[in-house]
Parts: structure tokens; C-alpha cells; sequence
């Protein structure tokens, strides 16, 4: 184990020998003059900084040597100025003259010189400080101001003129850091200005000649300025209180003068007036009588109003031949009317009262007239029905106004084209025959076909052979003078009329001063044009009567397809044509009510299946389709398809 | 349109009229007489003093320029200025070294050494300005610094000679000094020394004459004139 740590011991020793051994002598290092400087240009003093020694004691000797001359010269004072100094008094040194110094260290074994300087004395000035300065606080019209002295130092001459010195100061506040230059110049006293109230300054000035370096710093003279507040502060008073006072005055005013002032900036809106409005009744927070006042009476309407105020009057027109008048609003009016009291289900406002089954019902005697209608309505007769209602319904007959039919989209309504008892007309006791011709009259009258119509079932009284028969219209003429000698459609129709007829006059109207309705009606139903299909052809359906019909009527009535529209002839009818779908038998029991009048029967007779057919239908019905098919235009009445037969 | 532009002329007019009637009566363009005489704008001595001595400083300034600028760009080495300092042609002239020496020279010596320096440097300056221009390694700056400063040289003279006469008048000198002063008197200087001097020994030779020169003026005034700013 020891022997390690020796040989590490040998091995230092060995590499650290030579160094510790100690000190090689060698000569000394080269010396280097750092700086000569002269304070008042008469004197100067050159420092040098020496260089390793070598080990050995080492002297240094400056030499000189000056300008223009060879002579050597070694510095004559190293003491005056401190170590390694040579200092140059007064009759050593030229001014404008050039020295070379060179210093020189030896040694036992050496010496080394040290590189040359030239200097000048003029340039190597570096005065002292300036001296005894002095700091005071002068005042400037109330404003205070340091006024700085000093004095050159006192070993430059410059009261010969010898050397000129400029100076400078600076200036701080205590506690801060940054300080503040004044040149000077020449001149050896100051003013500062711009000082902080209370503060303390810290002053320091320092000198230098034209052309040479900067003295050090003077001491710090410190000053304490004064506090000088009171004499600003009393006039920012006064100028606070004036502006306070003022300030109210101006507030005082506006105050004063707010609305006025409003009224010029914001001037006010015009509110609306509502009469009757009163803003007090607002405030009471009673809206009802705020909103009772606001209404007028008579607007708006209310609900309370009878149905029948709102009923528009019929306007009566009378229709040339070409034209076949049709009465139905009237009719459909009511319906609405009814219809409005949630008769019906029917929403088609279209109708004319000839229309609507209700209305028919109930107003077999409304002398009321249409104003529009619609070339393609088509208007079953129905006196049953209607004979119906004018027994029931006693309002319509006072009715005159109407509700203007509209046409519901796809929905054509047949209007039956007989209504023709209008009460109007009727205030005779029943002459049967008169009173339908009256009635007829009025009916025809009143009913209005577009102008394009020729269909030609206008019938008036007298004009029984017309050639009212246009294709698609049906109409009931209740002439009675109709000839037989009409040709088979006429007289069906005749026959037809005359049934109707006495349909019309059988029906007991008990209120109806026509009295036209006969008691027993053949239910006369409504065909309902349903749709229009691709190949434009009106699919009528029968309509369910409202009151006319019992309990299985409706539904087996919208099961079939009542018939078809062949097409529109030239006098712009419909020519219906009814499709056989095996339920032309339903019809067949309808015709003993012709007889009968009792449309109950007929009309659950009618509700038979198609299964069930009365052996007679049959005929009719071939009949009827052979008769109806080719020629047959207008309505397809359940009637007329009854009355065929009987031929 | 005519009109605004005659207008516009006249005003201008009207501006350089007076401007230059300022220029011309606000300096006072009178020529300086030591003695206050007709036509003459007499100025005291201490005003001449500060003149000059402003004016030497001024020179002295631009000569320290000059020589700080080409030691900078052309002589990196600093030790050539002993060598070059012996070989000023202005040696000749005995001027005093020291402040008791200056004290002690009488103020008409000191003024004709003044007055000695400066016509020796009169004729190499303008050389010294002709070659800097036609070198091109001076910048612009050097070359109008050179001519200012044989320009400056050229007036201080002329300022000092002003000064020396008043002094005459004033009775603070004595005539000799006028008569040594005569540029005829001074011999030529060495019209061949001076060509062999380089630009740089010039300029130093010539900043420590007007070193001198300024600082000659200064003992003068504060001899003389004493009381403004010594």
C-alpha cells in the first residue's frame, strides 16, 4: 500500500521540481510607460508599469531624450510623483517640445527597454478640479434657481492667459441616478433653473483644458431648495373655487331651464290618439274597458247576428232563351247558412242553394236567384228532397239574400234545376198548375247560366216546347202544357215534368204559400261530379242527401259511381253518362215512389245491394243505358232513370 | 393670372430688398480703423484681442483635424511622430517654451514671433491645400479644412498686424515691432525645405505653430486686456 502513494509522491515531486525549485533567474521583463500627464502645463509626470522582474531585484531608469537633440537625459525626480513615476518639474519641461522617453528595467542579469514614447506636454494636459465650489438658491420673480461657482484649480495659470480652461457640471437630485451635464464653457458660474420644490441637488464640476483631458470630478456640494409651494397653491385655490362656483351657477341654470332645454334638444314625439282611448283606464289596468271603449258598436259583427242578416240578396235575373236560368244560390245560401249552424258536412261554399240538400230541403220555395254559376254544375232535380225541405224550413222563404256559389275545386255540384216554387211568386193559395208555372217561371228565371250556355232548358211557363233540352242540361219544366208529342226525350222529360210536377204539387209545403211541393218526392239526388279523370271525363257521384236519406243511404251512395260525363257538347252541357256498374238495379225500387212518394223507401231501396233487382230494372236499366248512353245529356237523375221504363 | 404672378414677384422683391438691407446694415460692413475716424468702425483692442484670439483657436482647431484625421488613415504607427518632429522649417524661428519664458519675452517680441509664424506658414499651407486637392485619397472635408486653414492663417495675420497697430496707437507698443513685421523684412523662408516635407510632418508642425500662435495671443491679451475672460 505504501508503495504506491511514494511512487505518486516521487512522480510530483519529480514534475513539480524544477518549478519548486523556486526561481529562475532571468533579466527582467520589458517595462511599459502607461502614461504621462502634465496638470498645468509646466510640470509633467510619466508612470511606467513594469514588466516580470525575473526573480531579481530590478531597477528602472526612465531616459529621455528631447527633440532635435541627441543628448540623453534621465528623469530627474522618481520619487515626487510615487513608484515607478518620473516626474518632470518646471525647468525640465519644454512646452512644444518633443520627448522620447524610453524606461529601462535591469537587473543582475539584464536590462530591458521599454518601448519608446513621444510625448508633448501640451497634449498630455490633465488639470486638477476645479475648486471651492460653491452652490446657492437664488429666486427668479418667485421661481427658485441654484447659482453654482467655482474656481479653477488653483495650480493652472489661467489669469496669465497660460492656459484656457472650459468647464462643466453636473447636477442630480438625491436619490437619483442620473445626472444632469451643463456645459459651461469658460465662464466659472452657473444658474440652474426648472427645480423641484424641496429638493435636494447634488453639484459637481470638472474642467479641461482647449486640448488635452477632462479633470476629475469636484466634491459633491450638496443644496437643499426650499419648499415654494404656498404661492402657487394659493392661486390653483382661487382658480379651484371660481370653477367650482361657476360650475353650480351652470348646473343651477340648467337645472332651471331642463325643459326647455329638452324640448330644444329632444323635442317630444306626437303620440298617436286613439279616440275613445283613455290613458286612464290604462293606468287602471282594466283592459276590457279600455278595449270596450275602443269598440264601435255594430263593428265588428258579432256572432250573435242572425244568419240570415248576413245573406246577401239575390239578384234576379232574368236570362234570355239562350240561357238557362237556374236558381240555386239562393238555395246554397241557406245552405250555408244551415251548413254555418253545423248542418252539413259539406264544406262547398260554391253552391247554389239549388245545390246544397239541406238548402234544398229546406227551402223549396226561396225565390232566390243566382248570380254565377258554373257551366258545369249540373243540377239534379230533386223535388223530394226539396219538397222536403220547404217543409221544414220556413226561413228561406224569407231569405233574400244569397250566398254566390263557388266552385270547390273538383267537386261540381249539381244543381237541381228546379226550384221553382220561390215564395216570392207565391202568395196565392195553391193553384197547383199556376202556381208551378209561377214557380217554374221564377225558377227558370232566376236560374243563370253563363253566358256561353246553350243549354236550353229554359222553360217558361208557355214555352214548353223549347228546345230547352240542351244535352247536359236537365231541367225540370213544370210547364203542365207539355206536349206529348215531343219527342222522347221531351216527353220523358214531360213526363218527367209532369211527375215533377205533380211531385211538386203533391208535396205538401204547409208553409209555402206556392204549395208546390207535393208530399211524396221522389228523392231526387244530387250528383256530385267527383273528379275529372285523364280522359276528361267527369265522374259524377250521388251525394248523399242530407235529410232525405236514411241510414244506409250515404254510404252506399258514395260507393258507386254515379256516372260518367261523356263529354261536353257544343252547348257547353255535360253529357253524363251513367256507368254501369251492376248498381243500376238500386234505382229500380226508386220508381214505385213515384208513385208513392215516399222517399224513405225509395231511397233505402235504393241502398239495395246491387244483387237485388227488381225484375223490372233490369229492362230500365238496359234501357236506360241504351237511351242514356248515346243520348242522354245532362243530368242522370235517379228519376229519370226510373221514368224510363215506363215509356 | 398675370396680375397674382407680378404681385407674387413683387412681394419677393420686397423680401430680398430687406434681407439684404438687413445683412448689410445689421454687420456693419465698415472697414476697422484703430482709430476711430470718418468711415471707419473703430473697435477697442480688447474687442480685437477676443477676435483674434478666437480666430487662433479656430485655426488651431482645424489644424488638430486635419492632423488627427491623417494620422488616422495614413500613419497606423504612432512613433513616427519623433522622427517626424525635428524637421519642422519653423524651427528657426526662436519661439519661447515655457510659460516664464513667454512671460518674460516682451509683448513686442512675442508679437513678432506671432507674426513670424504665421508668414511662415502662409506659402506651405496653400501648397499643402493645392496638393491635398489634387490627391485624391482626401476626402472632400480634408481638402476645405486645408484651404480654410491657409485662408485662417492669411487673416490672423492681417488680425494680428491690426492688433500690433492699435497697440502703436494705444501706446502699448512700440513702433519696432511694425518694421520687423514687414513680411518684406522676414527673410523668405527656405523655399526648398518645406517641399520635402511630407504631408504629414506639415500638419504636424503646423498644428504645434498654431498652438503657439494661439497661445501667444492669449498671454498678449490677458497682458494687455486682462479683463474680459482671464
Amino acid at each position: 500500500m505504501k508503495k504506491p502513494s511514494e511512487a505518486v509522491l516521487l512522480l510530483l515531486l519529480l514534475f513539480f521540481a524544477p518549478h519548486a525549485k523556486g526561481t529562475r533567474f532571468s533579466p527582467p521583463g520589458k517595462p511599459a510607460l502607461t502614461r504621462c500627464r502634465s496638470p498645468e502645463k509646466e510640470t509633467f509626470t510619466c508612470w511606467w508599469e513594469p514588466g516580470p522582474d525575473g526573480g531579481l531585484t530590478t531597477t528602472y531608469a526612465l531616459y529621455y531624450r528631447k527633440e532635435n537633440s541627441e543628448a540623453v537625459y534621465e528623469c530627474p525626480d522618481y520619487h515626487t510623483a510615487g513608484e515607478n513615476s518620473c516626474f518632470f518639474n518646471k525647468n525640465d519641461t519644454s512646452i512644444w517640445v518633443n520627448y522620447n522617453i524610453t524606461v529601462v528595467a535591469t537587473n543582475t542579469l539584464g536590462s530591458t527597454f521599454s518601448d519608446p514614447v513621444d510625448i508633448d506636454v501640451v497634449y498630455i494636459v490633465k488639470p486638477n478640479p476645479p475648486e471651492k465650489l460653491t452652490v446657492t438658491v437664488m429666486e427668479d420673480k418667485g421661481w427658485p434657481f441654484l447659482r453654482v461657482s467655482w474656481e479653477p484649480p488653483h495650480k493652472a495659470d489661467t489669469r496669465s492667459g497660460w492656459i484656457t480652461l472650459i468647464y462643466e457640471l453636473r447636477v442630480k437630485l438625491e436619490g437619483e441616478d442620473d445626472w444632469e451635464m451643463h456645459l459651461a464653457g469658460q465662464q466659472k458660474t452657473f444658474n440652474i433653473f426648472s427645480l423641484r420644490s424641496g429638493g435636494t441637488y447634488h453639484v459637481q464640476v470638472r474642467c479641461k483644458p482647449d486640448h488635452g483631458f477632462w479633470s476629475e470630478w469636484s466634491s459633491t456640494s450638496y443644496i437643499k431648495v426650499p419648499d415654494y409651494f404656498h404661492r402657487e397653491k394659493s392661486a390653483w385655490i382661487l382658480i379651484m373655487v371660481f370653477t367650482a362656483f361657476i360650475f353650480l351657477i351652470l348646473t343651477w341654470l340648467l337645472h332651471m331651464n331642463s325643459h326647455s332645454l329638452k324640448h330644444c334638444i329632444l323635442p317630444p314625439v306626437p303620440g298617436p290618439k286613439i279616440r275613445g282611448f283613455d290613458e286612464k283606464l290604462l293606468k287602471n289596468g282594466k283592459s276590457e274597458d279600455i278595449f270596450s271603449a275602443l269598440v264601435v258598436s255594430g263593428f265588428p259583427p258579432t256572432m250573435s247576428s242572425n244568419c240570415e242578416d248576413l245573406l246577401v240578396e239575390y239578384l234576379e235575373v232574368y236570362v234570355p232563351d239562350e240561357h238557362e236560368l237556374m236558381l240555386e244560390e239562393g238555395k246554397d245560401l241557406h245552405d250555408h247558412c244551415l251548413k254555418s249552424e253545423g248542418s252539413t258536412s259539406d264544406n262547398d261554399s260554391g253552391r247554389g242553394s239549388c245545390d246544397s240538400h239541406t238548402l234544398l230541403m229546406d227551402k223549396c220555395g226561396e225565390a232566390k236567384e243566382q248570380g254565377r254559376q258554373t257551366e258545369q254544375e249540373e243540377r239534379p232535380v230533386e223535388t223530394q228532397r226539396h219538397q222536403k225541405e220547404w217543409n221544414e224550413d220556413t226561413l228561406p222563404y224569407a231569405h233574400e239574400d244569397t250566398v254566390s256559389p263557388d266552385m270547390s275545386s273538383g267537386r261540381v255540384k249539381t244543381w237541381p234545376s228546379v226550384f221553382c216554387p220561390l215564395p216570392q211568386y207565391s202568395s196565392s193559395p195553391p193553384n197547383h198548375t199556376s202556381s208551378l208555372e209561377i214557380a217554374k217561371q221564377h225558377c227558370l228565371s232566376d236560374s243563370l247560366f253563363p253566358p256561353g250556355s246553350t243549354s236550353s232548358y229554359l222553360t217558361h211557363p208557355g214555352h214548353s216546347t223549347k228546345e230547352t233540352l240542351g244535352p247536359s242540361r236537365w231541367e225540370f219544366s213544370l210547364s203542365n202544357k207539355q206536349p206529348r208529342s215531343l219527342h222522347p226525350q221531351m216527353q220523358t222529360r214531360q213526363q218527367l215534368q209532369a211527375r215533377s210536377d205533380i211531385n211538386l204539387s203533391n208535396v205538401g209545403c204547409e208553409q209555402a204559400p206556392v204549395g208546390l211541393l207535393p208530399p211524396t218526392a221522389r228523392p231526387t239526388e244530387y250528383v256530385e261530379v267527383q273528379r275529372v279523370n285523364e280522359e276528361d271525363m267527369v265522374l259524377l257521384k250521388p251525394v248523399a242527401s242530407g235529410r232525405g236519406c236514411g241510414d244506409g243511404c250515404p254510404r252506399l251512395r258514395q260507393a258507386e259511381d254515379y256516372s260518367k260525363v261523356k263529354g261536353v257538347n257544343s252547348d257547353h252541357t255535360l253529357l253524363l253518362q251513367r256507368e254501369v256498374m251492376g248498381e243500376e238495379a238500386e234505382r229500380c225500387p226508386c220508381q214505385d215512389q213515384e208513385t208513392n212518394g215516399e222517399t224513405d223507401s225509395c231511397i233505402t231501396s235504393s241502398t239495395v245491394t246491387t244483387t237485388q233487382k227488381p225484375p223490372a230494372c233490369n229492362y230500365t236499366a238496359a234501357a236506360v243505358q241504351d237511351k242514356m248512353a248515346p243520348t242522354v245529356s245532362g243530368y242522370v237523375d235517379t228519376a229519370s232513370i226510373f221514368t224510363l221504363p215506363t215509356y | 393670372m398675370s396680375g397674382t404672378i407680378r404681385s407674387v414677384s413683387v412681394v419677393w422683391l420686397l423680401l430680398l430688398c430687406l434681407v439684404l438691407c438687413r445683412t448689410l446694415t445689421g454687420t456693419g460692413a465698415a472697414p476697422i480703423c484703430a482709430n476711430a475716424q470718418a468711415g471707419c468702425y473703430a473697435v477697442s483692442l480688447a474687442n480685437l484681442f477676443d477676435r483674434v484670439v478666437q480666430h487662433s483657436a479656430r485655426m488651431h482647431g482645424i489644424s488638430n483635424d486635419l492632423h488627427s484625421e491623417f494620422e488616422q488613415y495614413f500613419l497606423p504607427s504612432k512613433n513616427q511622430v519623433g522622427r517626424v518632429g525635428r524637421n519642422c522649417h519653423t524651427s528657426t524661428i526662436l519661439t519661447p517654451n515655457g510659460k516664464e519664458n513667454a512671460q518674460r519675452m516682451a509683448r513686442e517680441e512675442l508679437t513678432e514671433v506671432i507674426l513670424k509664424l504665421l508668414v511662415a506658414w502662409r506659402d506651405p499651407l496653400w501648397h499643402f491645400h493645392r496638393s491635398m486637392a489634387h490627391h485624391h485619397d482626401f476626402t472632400n472635408f480634408s481638402s476645405d479644412k486645408a484651404l480654410e486653414m491657409s485662408d485662417m492663417v492669411h487673416e490672423l495675420r492681417k488680425g494680428v498686424e491690426r492688433v500690433a497697430e492699435k497697440m502703436q496707437t494705444l501706446g502699448l507698443m512700440s513702433d519696432p515691432v511694425n518694421s520687423q513685421v514687414s513680411p518684406e523684412a522676414l527673410p523668405p523662408p527656405d523655399s526648398g525645405e518645406w517641399r520635402r516635407m511630407k504631408d504629414y510632418d506639415l500638419l504636424y508642425c503646423f498644428r504645434r505653430d498654431s498652438n503657439k500662435v494661439k497661445n501667444y495671443l492669449k498671454i498678449l491679451k490677458c497682458r494687455i486686456v486682462p479683463e474680459h475672460g482671464c
